[in-house]
């Protein structure tokens, strides 16, 4: 009897000690309110505006404060859910789209959301009014028109019945915007908030922060769980790199170089996550057709022949992050062209030497024989865009071209590109979505608004036309990979490398996964954060 | 100043300055000021680095080599090669031609400027003279860097913007001491006589007054150039001066020093030097020139 007892009390203590060591465990696994999320963002928002914007610093931000009609599963990516749509149907024949409403949605004023919002948005992203941009429109060419036959059901009409539809409207920057505040100023956006999204804009502090509060009638029930976010703006690279080491901030959203990202996980070891989600972006050369002499083909190709891009990605994969040479659409797709189809382009040839002959031969024959002397526009970023840059800029002095590297804040390199007020200029194109070629490929036709260097290339918009509407999965890939062969063979763009984004993150962050377009997943409405 | 001379005979030519009096007044510049010599010897090599940077420079100052990524001091790369493979060496010596340049010319400019403002500020005197010195002022009220950083950003960022922000600050300073100089000499008897005898204001200001500001001057001018050297490194650490791959000194600090740090710290620690070792040549001999030139403090026998 003393015996069993004394079992039984030795029992007892080892399952509580077991239940003590589990219970944080365990603890850790639900949600917890409260707790403020500290990003670091590399640098202002040139608009609050998303539609008129194309940069991450609008979206990683402002992606808090609105919902979108319908989004890619933050956990479950490429999986397409409703967000502001609780559900929709699509006709036989694929060209009419039918959205229902969830019912009750408030916009952060108190105002009921209903499908004249949803309108009035899209409206204004696929049909906008003259001198607003919409640097996206092309990707809704598709749409025939949007209807609102009830309060809370939005109809989408098309053209033509296009595969990429519901992927483009899942885009995450297609933040759904109250009607009364368009019709009041179609651009109150640039400079004012109002979404129905989990979190609303407390205070902006221009080159400083960016702080978010929790929406607590936020219309999903139970979210979020944080009580608010800040960002911080930090533009240099190596400081967003250093509040992170610091804890001073929890997560930087974008991407850091491979080299810092070692330096991180080796300094914080367990107390951080290094994520590789993707290569949702490309670095490239925008060429000003209009001016000379980038309107001669011979001068654009031997631009692309004086990049040895075997070299590039061992110099600038390291320290960038730019480390897969590819045409114009992501590697690793049916879509990505054969590495015989690279070689045979310019610029993608082995043999560099023999690609120098080349460039100064075609210069000499242009009329530079002794090369010219250009500017080169570039944002004021570091990674990657600092450092490609400086690679490219001293591989063209090999063939005589002197390019003055020209930096640019990025909202005045963003207004350089709008107002095509550049010679060359470095070009990040990818996409944000899931990369089909409707989403890629279709900044290369003349009429996209993201053609900064304004070529019209007839056979691209051809080959583009017909892809978007063929159904055969394998025609469609040979049209794609026509495309890009043309567009690089006539060096309408520079093609450069793709970038690897490494996302780094505190290990306090919960049911968060990084997804591959460093745009995606930014709202955090069921993002929390365990205790210090 | 006045210098004892007699009235030339017909036919006399006047005598060139014997040459060792020249070697004379060095030699005895080196002796009297050993530390302002050092300084002159700093600036003389400094000089010569920029100049001869095309015949001593190792390398290629634009060339990447990925194979020679971040390799630390050698000999073959005595001071190590930056995150492009480049030579920090040839860097650095190119990185004396953008200093020197700059530096020089922006400080000529400013301290011209300066000056011309001084004199006349000093010479026509009265309200144009409070005017000028309130405006001075109020440059004077900004600290130099800041005052740089502003008209850059305003201007944007090219070499001859670099040039006249880092000159612009340079003015006030100038201006103030040279119109103090400018203040005593217009006291002079002869500059009266010769207003007297009909000479413009001009020639009076060029003939009588700018002889007796030229100590002063050169003063100025050595000791800003130093300070030129600096804020022109500033500048282009905060991303407002030249862009890369131009090898400047600031560049190379704010480019991938603070990134690489641990990694490569002979990115940061040498370029660091290169700029210490000329400001501090610089404020070397500017200080043994003031010692020189400044009436006050030389002995006369």
């Amino acid at each position: 009897m003393r015996g069993f007892k004394k079992n039984m009390w030795l029992l007892a203590v080892v399952m509580l000690t077991g239940l003590w060591a589990v219970s944080p465990a365990l603890a850790e696994d639900k949600p917890h309110y409260g707790g403020v999320l500290r990003v670091a963002l590399a640098g202002d928002p040139p608009s609050l505006d998303m539609h008129q914007e194309q940069t991450f610093m609008v979206t990683i931000p402002m992606s808090t404060v609105y919902n979108t009609l319908v989004m890619f599963d933050p956990h479950q990516y490429p999986k397409i859910i409703g967000d502001l749509a609780q559900a929709w149907t699509v006709s036989e024949d694929g060209m009419t789209w039918t959205f229902t409403l969830h019912q009750g949605v408030k916009f952060h004023d108190g105002s009921e959301l209903t499908s004249a919002d949803v309108k009035a948005s899209w409206d204004k992203i696929v049909f906008p009014p003259e001198g607003v941009v919409s640097t996206r429109k092309s990707l809704y060419q598709m749409v025939k028109s949007i209807e609102t036959p009830e309060r809370y059901t939005v109809v989408f009409r098309l053209h033509y019945p296009a595969a990429s539809f519901l992927s483009m409207l899942a885009h995450p920057a297609n933040f759904i915007y109250a009607k009364k505040y368009l019709d009041q100023d179609i651009n109150w956006y640039k400079t004012h908030t109002m979404g129905t999204g989990p979190f609303k804009l407390q205070e902006y502090v221009r080159g400083a922060t960016l702080e978010f509060k929790r929406n607590s009638d936020y219309w999903k029930k139970g979210l979020p769980y944080l009580d608010g976010a800040k960002y911080f703006i930090i533009p240099d690279t190596g400081a967003r790199a250093k509040s992170i080491r610091a804890e001073r901030t929890d997560v930087e959203f974008r991407g850091f170089a491979p080299v810092e990202v070692e330096s991180i996980t080796a300094q914080m070891g367990d107390k951080v996550m290094a994520a590789h989600p993707g290569q949702p972006a490309h670095w490239g050369i925008a060429v000003n057709v209009d001016k000379k002499p980038f309107d001669d083909v011979r001068v654009r190709q031997a631009l692309s022949l004086a990049l040895d891009r075997y070299e590039m990605v061992k110099t600038l994969g390291p320290l960038t992050g730019l480390d897969t040479i590819a045409g114009p659409m992501p590697p690793g797709t049916p879509w990505t062209l054969s590495p015989e189809e690279l070689q045979a382009l310019p610029g993608f040839g082995k043999d560099h030497e023999a690609n120098l002959r080349e460039a100064k031969r075609l210069l000499a024959e242009a009329g530079y024989p002794n090369g010219f002397q250009t500017v080169l526009t570039n944002r004021a970023v570091k990674l990657p865009y600092i450092d490609f840059g400086v690679y490219v800029v001293s591989a063209w002095k090999k063939i005589g071209v002197e390019a003055e590297h020209k930096l640019e804040e990025s909202a005045a390199w963003s207004k350089s590109r709008l107002t095509r007020d550049f010679e060359l200029l470095v070009d990040p194109f990818g996409f944000a979505a899931e990369g089909d070629p409707d989403e890629v490929m279709v900044k290369f036709t003349s009429s996209s608004p993201s053609n900064w260097g304004r070529f019209k290339d007839p056979m691209v918009d051809q080959l583009f036309e017909r892809q978007k509407v063929e159904r055969d999965a394998q025609k469609r890939a040979q049209l794609v990979h026509d495309m890009q062969k043309r567009v690089m063979d006539k060096a309408w763009e520079i093609v450069g490398l793709w970038w690897t984004r490494v996302e780094v993150r505190s290990a306090r962050i919960h049911n968060y996964e990084p997804l591959p377009s460093h745009w995606m997943n930014r709202r955090l409405e069921d993002v929390w954060l365990s205790a210090r | 100043m006045a210098i004892a001379t007699r009235p030339a005979r017909p036919g006399e030519r006047p005598q060139a300055l014997p040459r060792h009096h020249a070697w004379g007044a060095i030699g005895k510049f080196v002796r009297t000021k050993p530390l302002g010599a050092a300084g002159a010897a700093i600036i003389v090599l400094m000089a010569l680095t920029a100049v001869c940077a095309d015949l001593i420079a190792p390398y290629d100052v634009y060339e990447i080599n990925q194979q020679l990524q971040f390799t630390p001091p050698s000999l073959a790369h005595w001071l190590g090669t930056d995150e492009f493979g480049r030579d920090v060496l040839t860097r650095i010596i190119y990185g004396a031609r953008i200093a020197l340049f700059i530096g020089l010319v922006s400080s000529f400019l400013g301290a011209t400027g300066g000056a011309v403002i001084g004199v006349f500020s000093a010479y026509l005197g009265g309200k144009t003279d409070l005017w000028i010195q309130r405006l001075m002022d109020i440059l004077l009220a900004f600290p130099l860097l800041v005052l740089a950083l502003a008209i850059v950003t305003v201007l944007g960022r090219s070499i001859p913007n670099l040039i006249v922000a880092i000159a612009i600050p340079v003015i006030p300073r100038t201006a103030r001491i040279v119109r103090s100089s400018a203040l005593s000499a217009k006291e002079n008897v002869y500059v009266e006589a010769a207003r007297a005898v009909g000479s413009s204001h001009l020639r009076v200001m060029w003939c009588h007054i700018v002889p007796n500001i030229m100590a002063p001057f050169l003063i100025i001018l050595t000791a800003q150039l130093g300070s030129a050297i600096l804020t022109e490194a500033a500048l282009s650490f905060l991303g407002l001066g030249t862009a890369e791959p131009t090898p400047s000194w600031g560049l190379m600090l704010s480019g991938g020093a603070p990134m690489y740090a641990e990694k490569a710290p002979w990115l940061a620690i040498f370029p660091g030097l290169a700029i210490s070792l000329a400001v501090f040549g610089f404020n070397l001999f500017g200080d043994s020139l003031r010692d020189a030139l400044d009436p006050k403090l030389r002995h006369r026998t």
